[in-house]
């Protein structure tokens, strides 16, 4: 809890930082400072993913972490049932849900970082891409389906996540997966022209 | 059967134990004789050459289940006869495709079902096929954890999850690697930091972030998988790169010809490798699914980084 909360506070200052030097160099100071707007989208986005975790830790209650065991029956039957538990729990869950205070901010973050990079790269990139999956709130990642590679470059600029969840790139979808309840909490899909994959 | 079968193992065995005693372990040429090919022990393979050595094997992208995986597990565990190793790496993609309680034994269980009987431990990375779940799974030996590290003897290793390299791992490692006062470090993960992959290629990306760091603190040797097939990385600022993929799937004929990253290639049979930490230098040899050794050498152990040179004497 509080290595999230250090983590999305220092994802906060990373991200306000730049937007504050822009403030500064536009003109004078202001006597009531206004509020940095990507500042409080992260806040707010930061509220989300805790609302989560609260949420989660109550269905956790129910099927605590499995110890290290040679039985991956235990295993595969914990990860079903948090998954389970938690689609449960937020019935009702919609895109955008966690991300909706920074989805521009991030769809941004993934443009930029494609952009950056290489014809060379961008086509390793999209040939690690799983085929066939379709996306869905709520519901498990495709068990079948190879996990896209969250690329550590991508990774360094994306607002630091608690352990518990995880970013996975699939082309312009940015996907929100909770790790061990293998479930899609959110997804933020991109608006630039389609890539060919 | 059953006894005509155990005793060609063991005379070939043996023959090959006497074989192996007197050759150097370098580099052998590839194109032999029609009749020295016939007269080839099954498996070629010589036993450790120092006696306190950290002998360990080297699997990657093993989870298919499939006639290949299991024939590669058939020779790692005879292999295991003249070179006992006295555990293995796993260069992630451990479980392929869906990951029920029957595929662990299909996948893992039964193919290495002769090396596990030993009690030969497996210490697993995790690959883009993994679910991270993995990490509870015991005979993985991943203590719960992504990343996570262990000691053998002069040796400390560093399991890294390449999938997902965020800062905290990424501030793990480096305290981890900052710390180690080991002869050898050796770092292990899935994908390549140098490949010459026609499909996937050197992980520019990862590598930005890590090569530093090995640079750094002095890290000896990297194995990944990933590419389906063997390759042994011309050493790049100081330190050793192996990518081993091709332990049950093979992308035949796709090291780029002419790489100039390829010290040697191996992609048209699958393959294991097991590899010796002496006091001065690794000893490596890779044996193909059909017991041929298509690489092998002696690796000198590179001088300490500066730095952890200066660190060292301080404590």
């Amino acid at each position: 809890m509080v290595r999230t909360a250090v983590a999305l506070l220092f994802s906060v200052l990373c991200i306000s930082l730049p937007a504050g030097r822009l403030v500064a160099a536009a003109g004078p100071i202001p006597q009531q400072a206004p509020v940095n707007a990507r500042a409080q989208a992260m806040v707010d986005f930061k509220k989300r993913v805790d609302g989560y975790l609260e949420l989660r830790r109550a269905v956790t209650q129910k099927y605590p972490e499995v110890k290290e065991t040679g039985n991956p029956a235990k295993i595969h039957e914990r990860e079903v049932n948090l998954g389970k538990g938690i689609a449960m729990a937020r019935a009702n869950a919609k895109a955008g849900d966690i991300f909706a205070p920074v989805s521009r901010q991030l769809l941004t973050i993934v443009e930029n970082d494609w952009n950056s990079r290489s014809p060379a790269d961008q086509k390793a990139m999209l040939s690690e891409l799983p085929k066939g999956l379709i996306l869905k709130i709520n519901q498990p990642y495709p068990p079948n389906l190879p996990l896209a590679t969250a690329p550590s470059k991508l990774l360094a600029q994306l607002p630091m996540l608690p352990e518990e969840l995880e970013y996975r790139l699939l082309n312009r979808r940015l996907l929100l997966r909770d790790r061990d309840a293998n479930l899609i909490v959110d997804v933020v899909v991109g608006t630039e022209p389609n890539r060919t994959e | 059967m059953r006894l005509r079968h155990f005793l060609l193992v063991g005379l070939l065995t043996l023959g090959c134990g006497g074989l192996v005693a007197q050759q150097a372990p370098t580099v052998k040429p590839a194109a032999r004789s029609a009749a020295a090919q016939a007269a080839k022990p099954s498996l070629e393979i010589s036993p450790p050459r120092e006696m306190d050595s950290v002998r360990f094997g080297i699997l990657g992208d093993t989870g298919t289940g499939d006639r290949r995986q299991y024939e590669v597990g058939a020779q790692m565990t005879k292999a295991m006869q003249i070179f006992p190793f006295e555990f293995v790496i796993m260069l992630g993609d451990n479980i392929y495709g869906s990951e029920r309680p029957q595929d662990f034994v299909r996948k893992f269980e039964k193919p290495y079902g002769g090396i596990l009987s030993q009690k030969i431990p497996f210490y697993a990375s995790l690959g883009n096929h993994d679910d991270p779940t993995q990490r509870y799974y015991k005979p993985f030996n991943m203590n719960g954890e992504r990343f996570y590290t262990f000691k053998k003897g002069d040796a400390r290793f560093f399991a890294l999850d390449s999938n997902y390299m965020d800062q905290p791992q990424l501030k793990w490692i480096e305290e981890q690697l900052s710390r180690a006062n080991d002869r050898w470090k050796i770092a292990f993960f899935h994908h390549p930091l140098y490949s010459s992959g026609e499909r996937h290629g050197s992980e520019v990306d990862l590598r930005t972030r890590l090569e530093p760091l090995f640079v750094k603190y002095g890290v000896d040797i990297v194995f990944a998988g990933h590419e389906h097939f063997y390759e042994r990385v011309v050493p790049q600022k100081g330190i050793y790169y192996f990518t081993q993929g091709g332990s049950a799937k093979l992308r035949e004929g796709n090291i780029r010809v002419n790489s100039a990253l390829t010290a040697k290639g191996y992609d048209t049979d699958n393959v294991f490798m097991v590899a010796e930490l002496g006091k001065d230098s690794m000893q490596f040899q890779v044996v193909s699914r059909t017991g041929r050794r298509v690489d092998s050498g002696s690796l000198p152990l590179m001088p300490e980084p500066k730095q952890a040179e200066d660190k060292s004497r301080s404590q």
